[in-house]
This record gives structure tokens, sequence and C-alpha cells, in this order.
């Protein structure tokens, strides 16, 4: 079972087409947990938050064994620098864990025109997709069109797939096949 | 254990064996099971970073043996290794910090060309993830990375892709003390960084330098086509058409009958040279061609002609077997283009001699 929690306000419409599409993509019934409170100790001085913190101080969501966790909010995520530098963060997962972070900030302007707001639920359902395939063991994928494909990369379009290509999705079924239950 | 095995000369049986248990030596291996203590970090190749959990002794088929028992921290699957066996198996320890940053940049720095050559590839991979070490494993990754822009891999090498890049997270995030997602961000920061971001890039490791054919073979071979192209295409070529050319040119002015004959030898000389073009060095086709394009004085400006050098050798033939006609029209000619013509009908005759034979025998049935 994947439940999303929203740790700020999120149109129905979109939650609705989120669950639908996390469906379609893993074979997993999807539903939405509740709203929780934004943990405000993760946040940073700058006023970002940190990425690591804020999914460790995420309030906790009665879940079952195998089931994944996804937090959504809109604040800015802060990663911990890297050798060359700190990779912009859309999100944090832990890599085959239970519980992924999703946040919108970085997204386009949801905006009010159909097609403006179909662009923002496609992305948000991309960037789904991506974090709970690493909570299934998924790595990064070097295709622009599989859901897996780095969020930053300068390949990936505007408006991306958000579907995982053929070898994630085999990873992905094979890892949920062997799941406990 | 790599010295013996150079030492003696053993069969094929033997190098095979040898191969998968002797591993050459890469940065931070272990040589000996006394280097492990319980609770050290190491790391298997191909299968990830384990820990020592202690030394066991086991009575086996009547033999009592010591083992080295590990436990692999990503999931938790423990492995017994003879102790005997620790110094062949490759261990080596978790890559240090520096050891790291050199592989951000490598992985960050521009990439030649991928190897196409998908037998070779294959080789090189997978002894750089035995043999190569953490830069071994880095160099997998981005070697079918940007074969991947290329095209894209064959289901053997994705899995070897995904695999590949499994190790190097898992290396990286237990060197860094990172989870291994951000691990992965670094590693795709580097290989593909976002749009306007420049990498604060240093000089990269060398490779790590595997024995074996392919790598002695690539880059002389690589160096030799770069050179003979750009040789071709300089000096020997220029010469063949543009003498060609005039030569073609000088016989069109001179009289039919003069141009019979020259045209005759033209076409013979035709043929020797053609064949000669490709082999010979600059010092045998220059010199000739060379004193023709003078003459006309016009070509200097056919400096860019060298592209067309391949497509006018094809075409002298062409003109010629035109001019062939004019002098076969002649009273003279004809006899001496007899000769060929003869030989085609030759077998012509031949031909239609065996074709009424057939319908003969259809006729029969």
């Amino acid at each position: 079972m994947i439940r999303i929690v929203t740790l700020a306000p999120f149109d129905e419409g979109d939650i609705g087409f989120l669950c639908k599409t996390l469906y379609r993509s893993f074979g997993i019934g999807t539903e939405h947990q509740g709203d929780r409170a934004l943990p405000r100790k993760a946040e940073l001085p700058d006023g970002r938050f940190d990425a690591l913190k804020l999914l460790d101080d995420a309030p906790p969501v009665r879940a079952y064994a195998d089931d994944k966790v996804v937090y959504l909010t809109d604040v800015e995520l802060a990663n911990p620098k890297g050798p060359l530098g700190e990779p912009p963060a859309w999100g944090h997962a832990l890599q085959g864990g239970e519980r992924a972070l999703v946040s919108t900030f970085r997204f386009k302007p949801r905006g009010v025109t159909e097609a403006s707001i179909e662009v923002y639920r496609r992305r948000l359902a991309r960037e789904c997709i991506h974090f709970i395939g690493h909570l299934w063991d998924l790595h990064h994928c070097y295709d622009a069109r599989c859901a897996m494909h780095p969020s930053w990369s300068p390949s990936l379009p505007d408006d991306p797939e958000f579907e995982l290509d053929a070898f994630c999705r085999d990873k992905s079924e094979r890892r949920i096949r062997l799941a406990k239950t | 254990m790599v010295t013996v095995g150079a030492v003696r000369t053993p069969g094929k049986r033997e190098r095979a064996e040898k191969k998968e248990e002797e591993v050459p030596s890469a940065g931070g291996t272990i040589a000996a099971s006394s280097d492990l203590k319980a609770g050290d970090r190491v790391v298997y190749p191909k299968q990830g970073v384990y820990r020592v959990t202690g030394l066991e002794q086991k009575d086996i088929a009547g033999q009592r043996l010591e083992f080295v028992r590990m436990t692999r921290e990503e999931d938790g699957a423990s492995v017994l290794v003879p102790l005997g066996k620790v110094a062949t198996i490759g261990l080596r320890r978790v890559a240090s910090a520096d050891d790291i940053e050199g592989v951000f940049h490598y992985l960050g720095a521009s990439y030649d060309d991928p190897e196409l050559d998908w037998k070779v590839r294959h080789r090189d991979n997978v002894e750089r993830l035995i043999a190569g070490g953490v830069l071994g494993v880095a160099e997998v990754v981005k070697g079918l990375h940007s074969l991947s822009r290329l095209r894209p891999l064959p289901a053997k090498e994705r899995e070897l892709y995904d695999s590949s890049r499994h190790l190097l997270v898992n290396e990286i995030s237990v060197a860094l003390g990172v989870p291994a997602v951000i691990a992965e961000d670094y590693i795709d920061y580097a290989l593909m960084p976002p749009a306007g971001v420049k990498l604060p890039l240093k000089t990269p490791p060398t490779p790590v330098e595997l024995k074996g054919p392919p790598w002695k073979r690539k880059k002389p071979v690589a160096a030799e086509d770069e050179d003979d192209l750009g040789l071709a295409e300089l000096g020997i070529d220029l010469g063949a058409i543009e003498g060609a050319a005039v030569g073609e040119s000088e016989e069109s002015e001179e009289g039919e009958a003069e141009g019979e004959k020259a045209s005759a030898e033209g076409s013979e000389e035709e043929a020797v040279p053609l064949p000669k073009v490709p082999p010979p060095a600059r010092a045998a086709m220059p010199p000739p061609r060379v004193a023709p394009l003078p003459k006309k004085g016009a070509p200097p400006a056919k400096a860019p002609a060298p592209v067309k050098k391949a497509a006018p050798p094809a075409k002298k033939p062409a003109p010629r077997a035109k001019k062939a006609p004019p002098p076969a029209k002649k009273p003279a000619p004809p006899a001496k283009k007899a000769p060929p013509p003869a030989k085609k009908p030759a077998p012509k005759k031949a031909a239609p001699a065996k074709k009424p034979a057939r319908p003969a025998k259809g006729k029969k049935k």
C-alpha cells in the first residue's frame, strides 16, 4: 500500500490524480492518509529545509509491512553538500526503505488553466514515482523518458513522461513480488 | 599470488582457473587474512560492502578449516571465506575520502569515446569491476553511461550498468557517510550536471591499467587510423585528383590519333595507379602528379578538391569509357579494340551454345 501524507495544503483533484497514477504505475493500492504539520526543526538558517532531517522528523503514520509512505510538501529542500557541490533537491527517499519526501517547490506554478494544471499534476506524479522507485530499490536511469531519470537532468523535457521504462518497471515489479506481504 | 602465475607458463585450463582466482592488486587490497579484524569494513568485488564479523572454525569433510565471516551491510547476507582464499578474492578496504573525490572528478570529466566493440567492452568492464577498485567501478558506470547516450544499452549491459551503479552508490555512501540516495545524487550531479552549472573539476586520476590485449591494442590502433586519415587527405589525394584531372584534359587536347594511343596507354596507366594509391606512402605518389598541376594554373583553387578525391578516381574510368567508344568508331582503333570485345563475346558464345542444349532436353521431355 502506498500512503500519501500531505505536509501542506494540496488540491483534492491533484491528490486524486496522483493516487490513480501511482496505482497504475506500481499496481499497488494508494490512498491519501491525511494532512500533517510540517516539522519546523528541519528548517535551516537560510529558510530551506534539510531534506534528510525533514524526512526523519516527519510525523509518523500508521503503516504495515511493505507499506510505502510519501510525504508531500511545498517547501524548498536542501541536500548535504557533496564533493562537487550541492545537487538540487526535489525530494528524498530511503533507498529500499519505507518513507519518501517530495517537494513541489521547484515545479512550474500550478496556474489556473487546464493545461498548466495538467503539467503540474504530471510532474507531481513523476516525482512521486521517482522517489517511490527509490523505495523499491531502483537507481537512477539514463533514459530521459523514464521517471527514474534525475529530476534536474538537462536532457529532461519541460513536461517529462511520468512512467518507468521497461527495465525499471521489471525491476520494481520483481521487488514488489518479493515483498513480504 | 600474481607472481606465481607470471613465472610459470600454465596450460589453457590452468590459466582459465587462475583468471578466476588471481586478481591484480588494486589500491587498499587486503593481501593476507591477518589484515582483517572484527568490525572492519571491506569491499568484496562485485558484491558490495561487507563488515567482518570474526573468525570461525568449521569441520568440513573431516578437515578443520578456518573461515572469516563477513556480513553484507546492505541486506545482512553473510559470507564465509576460507582464510587461505582471503588474499585471492580481491577484498579491499572501503575507499578513502580522497579516492572518492578522485572518482567524482573522473565522473565529471569529459569522456572521449566509449568502447564500441562489445566483446572488448564486456571483458574490460568485468575486469575493472573485479580488480579496478572504486575507480574501476566508476569507469564502468561512466563508460556505459556515455555509451547509453549514443544508443540504448542491450539488456545484459543495462543490468551491468545497474549493478555497477549499485556498487558505486553503496561504496560512496559508506565512504562519505551519506544515505544511498544522496550518494546517487552526487554521482549524477557529476555525470549530468544541471543546465548552467559548471563543476569545479580537477585533473581526474589516471584510469586503472588492466592486463589484457584490449588495452594494448586500443590506443595504437586509434592513433594510426587518425594519422592515416590526415595524411591521405592532406598530400596524397590532392595530387592524385589533380594529376588525374590534368591527365584527362591533356589527353583530350591532344590529337585524336595520339589521343587514342594515349588513351590506350592511359587506360593501362589507370589500372596501375589506382591500386597503388591506397598502400603507397606520400613519397611515391606526389612527385609525378604535382608536376601537371602548374600546367593548368587554375587548379590552385582546387585546394578544397581533396574531398572529391575519392569520386574522381572512380569517375576516371567512366570518361575514358566514353572516350573509348569514339576511337571505336574510327577505322584504326577498332582493330586494337577488337581484342577486348572478342574476349567478351567468347563467353557469350559459349553460353548460347549451352542454351540450345537445354531447350533440346526440354523438348525431349
